[in-house]
C-alpha cells in the first residue's frame, strides 16, 4: 500500500527537467549546504583544489545519465566527509534540491522524496531531452 | 589449442631469457632474489628506483589494446567505515601477488595477481591521531623488501605517520621491526628550535610510498595544504632512512637546514626558526651506483606569501642529492628562489641515462607545475642545457621581498603553456567569446614569465595574477629508458593568484589565499578532513557568510560567476584548447617530440549552446595534471581525468594507449569511472595485466584489472 503511494509521487521516466523539487525545499537545502557542505565545496559550489565543484560542466559530466537517487546515496553514505551519514534523509533530499537548483534545473510543485528507490526513477540529464 | 601454444611461445622464451639474464647477476635491479620489472614484476611504486614507470612487457600492444577486457575488479568499500571515492594507489606485483593500500582507513591488502582474490588484509587503528592527519585516505600504496632468501616484507606509512612492516606472506606485523612492528615517525619531528611536535595532534603525514633500497627504507614528509594555514611556525620537513630489518634510524636530512648546516643563512633574520613545511611528499628516487638519493622538495610555509621568511629558503622547491649511506647533502638545485607560487616538486625526479651530442650523461628529469622539464646532470647537479637566471616581476605586496631573478629553462621547451599570451592564447571559437575573454582578462595582471607574483586581489579592482594552473601534479610522468623519451601529462590552462589579510584570529601569517570583498574561505586539501575515525580539524571553520552564499576565495581556482569576473567566458575555459595534454620530450635532443590532447571533449563543451554549428577540435580535459601514466615496451598508457558520454559509447572514462613515437592514439578501453591512480602492469603465468585504480563522482574506489581474452595472447 505505502509502496503504491510513494511511487505515486514520482512518475516513471521523469528527468531533472520535469520540476522535481520545490523552491522552498531548495531554500532549506541551501541553509544545510552552507552549514555542512560549503567548507569543502565552497560557498559558490565551486569546489577546491581537491574537492569537486558542484556546478558547471565537471558536475554535470560526473552525474549525466545517472539518477538523482545515485547522487542522493553518494551524499547519504559518505557526506559530509568529516561526519558521514550524519544528515537526515530529509536534509539530504533538501541539499539535492539545492544542487538541482544551482545547476539551473527547474523547480516544480512537489518536493523531492526521501526514498532512494523513488529518486532512482529520476534521471539526471545535462541537456534538455 | 595448438594455436594458443604457438602464440604464447615467444612470451615464454622472452620470460626465460629474462630469468637467465636475472640469474647472471648483471644490473643492480637484478640482484639475486630481488624482484624486477625485467621479470614481469612491478616491485616499486614507480616500477623501479629510477622513477621511470617503465615495464619491458609487450604482450599488450597497439594491435590488441582495444580487445582488453576486465579480468577482475577489487572494490575497496569495506576497507574502512565508509567507502572512499579517491583511490590513488598503484599496486606492486612480486611473485604473483599484488600489494597495495585501499579504503578510508588506508588498509593494506595482498591480492592474487591472476584473480584478484584477497589473500590477506591489514589495518591499524589509530583513533584521533589518524583523525588529525594532514594526509588522509588510502594513500598511494606500499613498498616491498626481501633479503632474497625468503624473508619478504611489505612496508607502509599509516595515516597517522607510523612506519609499519608486515610479513608479505601473511600480513602479520613483524614484531622485530621498531617497537612491536612499528616505528613512530612523529618522534624526532620538530617545529621551532627542536621542539618535538605532539604525537597525537602534531601536523605531519605522507601519501607517497617509502623508497626501499638495499636494506634501507627512506621516508619523506608532508603537511596540510599551504594556502590558508594558521601559522608559519609549522612542522619542519625532513627525510629519514631506517634499517629495513630493525627499523633503526640510519640518517636524517633536515630540509630546513639548522644552524651550521649548509644553507641555513638563506633564511634571513633567523627565519628558519619560525617557519615550517618544506616536506618531501612525492616519491624519492635513487641511483645505487652513484650512491645518491634524489629528494623532490616542496614549498615552505605558506604557499603564496613569504614575508615571514626573507631569503631564498633552501631547500624549498629544490632537488637535493644526498649520500645514500649518510644522508649528507652532495648537491642541490633550487628551481624556484624564495617560493611564492606553490611550484613545489610535484613528481618523482626521473633518472635517465641520455646521450647529448654523442656524450653520455647520467641525467635527472624533473617535471613541474610550471610546465618545464628541468634536466640536470645527476652526478653534479649542473643543468644539461642552460637554465638562465633572469629578472622577474617584483611583488608589490607589503612585507614581501621577492627574489630578483628566477631560473628559466631554455631547453627543452615548455611542454605545456606556462605563459599566457594575450590575445593569441584566448578562446576564439566565436568573436563574442573572444570579446568576453578580452574583457575578463583586463581584470588580471598578466606577465611574460611563469613567475608572476601573487597580488592583493580585490573584487572592486584587479582580481589576481595570472599563473599556469598546474601543468603536472602528483602523478608525475614516465620515462622510456630505451627511447630516452620523457612523457609528461599536463594541464594547459591558467589560474590566478590573489592573497588577502586573514580574518582576525585565523592566522599569524600576514596574507593568505583569498580576495578582498569576498567572505574568507579556508582552503582544504584532499585529506584535510576525512579520517576513518572522523573527528576532523581541531579548529572550527569560519562561520558561513551572513545572507547565504558569497563567492569562494580559493586562489587556486579562478573566481567564478559573471559578476565577480572570472576566467571562464560563457562557462568555457578562457584559453584555446587543448585544455589538457600528454607531451613527449626527447631527452637526447632536448626537444618536444609531440603533444596530443588527452581526453574527449567534455560534454558541457561539446553540447554548449554558444558553440552550435562550430567545429570544436578534440579539446582534451582540464584535469590532466591529475592523471599519470605508465610506459611499456610498446605503449604509453594513461586514463581520462573526466567522465564523458559522447555519441557512440556509454558514459565513462577511457584508458588510452598512445604510440610512443608519434602520440597517435592506438587503442582505448572504457572504464566506469575516471582514472584516480596511476596504471601499472605485470605478467603472471604468461599473461600480461594492467591494473588501474578508478573512482570519483558516484563511483567508489576500485582496482580494475585488464587483460587480453584467453585466445588472444
Amino acid at each position: 500500500m505505502s509502496l503504491w503511494l510513494l511511487i505515486g509521487t514520482v512518475a516513471i521516466g521523469q528527468t531533472v527537467w520535469d520540476g522535481v523539487y520545490t523552491e522552498a525545499q531548495a531554500t532549506r537545502g541551501e541553509a544545510t549546504y552552507n552549514e555542512r557542505c560549503s567548507a569543502c565545496h565552497g560557498t559558490e559550489l565551486e569546489g577546491g583544489d581537491m574537492t569537486p565543484g558542484l556546478t558547471t560542466g565537471m558536475f554535470t559530466s560526473n552525474w549525466n545519465e545517472l539518477t538523482v537517487g545515485d547522487l542522493f546515496e553518494r551524499i547519504r553514505i559518505t557526506m559530509p566527509l568529516d561526519n558521514p551519514s550524519s544528515l537526515s534523509r530529509q536534509q539530504v533530499a533538501d541539499v539535492v534540491a539545492f544542487l538541482l537548483k544551482a545547476n539551473k534545473w527547474p523547480a516544480g510543485e512537489s518536493e523531492l522524496p526521501r526514498e532512494t528507490f523513488a529518486l532512482k526513477e529520476i534521471k539526471i540529464l545535462s541537456l534538455k531531452p | 589449442m595448438s594455436r594458443t601454444v604457438s602464440r604464447t611461445a615467444p612470451v615464454w622464451i622472452s620470460l626465460l631469457i629474462g630469468l637467465l639474464w636475472l640469474n647472471a647477476g648483471t644490473g643492480i635491479s637484478g640482484q639475486q632474489g630481488q624482484p624486477s620489472t625485467k621479470n614481469g614484476e612491478w616491485p616499486h611504486y614507480t616500477a623501479d628506483l629510477q622513477g621511470t614507470r617503465y615495464s619491458p612487457l609487450d604482450q599488450i600492444n597497439a594491435s590488441n589494446f582495444n580487445r582488453l577486457e576486465v579480468a577482475w575488479r577489487f572494490k575497496t568499500d569495506n576497507l574502512g567505515p565508509f567507502p572512499e571515492y579517491k583511490l590513488e594507489g598503484t599496486p606492486l606485483m612480486v611473485k604473483g601477488v599484488l600489494y597495495t593500500t585501499g579504503g578510508t582507513r588506508r588498509s593494506v591488502i595482498a591480492l592474487d595477481a591472476k584473480t584478484g582474490e584477497l589473500i590477506w588484509s591489514h589495518s591499524y587503528r589509530e583513533g584521533k591521531r589518524a583523525a588529525n592527519s594532514p594526509r588522509q585516505l588510502s594513500g598511494r600504496g606500499v613498498s616491498y623488501w626481501t633479503d632474497g632468501k625468503g624473508d619478504e616484507r611489505v612496508i607502509y606509512v599509516t595515516t597517522g605517520y607510523r612506519l609499519i612492516e608486515l610479513n608479505a606472506k601473511t600480513g602479520a606485523i613483524i614484531p622485530s621491526f621498531g617497537t612491536d612492528g612499528v616505528v613512530d615517525l612523529k618522534m624526532g619531528v620538530y617545529k621551532g628550535i627542536k621542539e618535538q611536535i605532539d604525537l597525537e595532534a602534531g601536523e605531519i603525514g605522507v601519501h607517497s610510498t617509502p623508497t626501499v633500497v638495499r636494506d634501507m627504507i627512506i621516508v619523506g614528509s608532508a603537511m596540510r595544504e599551504g594556502a590558508t594555514v594558521s601559522t608559519h611556525n609549522n612542522t619542519k620537513g625532513l627525510v629519514r632512512a631506517f634499517d629495513a630489518r630493525t627499523g633503526k634510524q640510519l640518517w636524517r636530512f633536515n630540509t630546513i637546514p639548522m644552524p651550521g648546516e649548509f644553507g641555513n643563512e638563506t633564511w634571513q633574520d633567523d627565519s628558519w626558526v619560525v617557519n615550517g613545511n618544506v616536506g618531501v611528499w612525492n616519491q624519492i628516487t635513487v641511483d645505487e651506483e652513484l650512491g645518491l638519493v634524489y629528494l623532490p622538495v616542496e614549498t615552505p610555509t605558506s604557499d603564496y606569501y613569504g614575508g615571514h621568511r626573507p631569503g631564498n629558503n633552501l631547500f624549498a622547491e629544490s632537488i637535493v642529492a644526498v649520500d645514500l649511506k649518510t644522508g649528507q647533502r652532495k648537491w642541490h638545485y633550487q628551481l624556484v628562489h624564495h617560493p611564492l607560487w606553490n611550484y613545489d616538486m610535484p613528481a618523482p625526479p626521473m633518472l635517465a641515462d641520455i646521450n647529448v651530442n654523442g656524450r653520455p650523461i647520467k641525467a635527472l628529469a624533473q617535471l613541474t607545475k610550471q610546465a618545464w622539464v628541468y634536466v640536470l646532470n645527476r652526478e653534479t647537479g649542473e643543468p644539461v642545457w642552460p637554465i638562465e637566471e633572469r629578472p622577474v616581476p617584483q611583488s608589490d605586496v607589503p612585507g614581501e621581498r621577492s627574489a630578483r631573478t628566477q631560473p628559466h629553462v631554455t631547453k627543452p621547451p615548455a611542454y605545456a603553456r606556462n605563459i599566457l599570451r594575450v590575445p593569441d592564447d584566448l578562446i576564439d571559437f566565436t568573436p563574442e567569446l573572444r570579446a568576453k575573454a578580452l574583457e575578463q582578462i583586463k581584470r588580471y595582471r598578466v606577465a611574460d614569465t611563469p613567475f608572476n607574483p601573487p597580488m592583493l586581489g580585490d573584487l572592486r579592482g584587479m582580481l589576481g595574477a595570472i599563473v599556469p594552473a598546474t601543468a603536472t601534479n602528483w602523478p608525475g610522468g614516465a620515462y622510456d629508458p630505451e627511447l630516452h623519451i620523457v612523457f609528461a601529462p599536463a594541464g594547459n590552462t591558467f589560474g590566478s593568484r590573489t592573497i588577502v589579510a586573514p580574518p582576525p584570529g585565523f592566522s599569524d601569517i600576514r596574507y593568505v589565499s583569498g580576495i578582498a570583498g569576498r567572505p574568507f574561505q579556508e582552503v582544504l586539501g584532499p585529506g584535510d578532513c576525512c579520517a576513518a575515525d572522523a573527528g576532523r580539524r581541531d579548529r572550527e571553520a569560519p562561520p558561513p557568510p551572513a545572507g547565504g552564499r558569497g563567492a569562494g576565495a580559493n586562489a587556486n581556482i579562478a573566481p567564478s560567476g559573471a559578476d565577480g569576473g572570472g576566467l571562464n567566458p560563457g562557462g568555457l575555459p578562457i584559453v584555446k584548447p587543448p585544455y589538457g595534454l600528454l607531451a613527449a620530450i626527447d631527452l637526447d635532443r632536448g626537444e618536444l617530440l609531440w603533444q596530443t590532447p588527452h581526453g574527449d571533449t567534455p560534454d558541457n563543451i561539446r553540447t554548449h549552446a554558444a558553440l552550435k554549428g562550430i567545429d570544436i577540435p578534440k579539446t582534451g580535459q582540464v584535469g590532466t595534471s591529475g592523471v599519470g601514466l605508465m610506459v611499456t615496451r610498446t605503449l604509453a598508457v594513461m586514463g581520462d581525468p573526466q567522465i564523458t558520454a559522447p555519441p557512440g559509447r556509454p558514459r565513462g572514462a577511457m584508458l588510452r594507449a598512445y604510440d610512443k613515437k608519434t602520440g597517435q592514439q592506438v587503442g582505448a578501453v572504457l572504464m566506469p569511472a575516471i582514472q584516480s591512480g596511476i596504471p601499472m602492469t605485470y605478467m603472471v603465468d604468461g599473461k600480461q595485466y594492467i591494473i588501474v585504480a578508478v573512482s570519483g563522482g558516484n563511483y567508489s574506489g576500485e582496482y580494475l584489472a585488464f587483460t587480453l581474452p584467453a585466445n588472444e595472447k
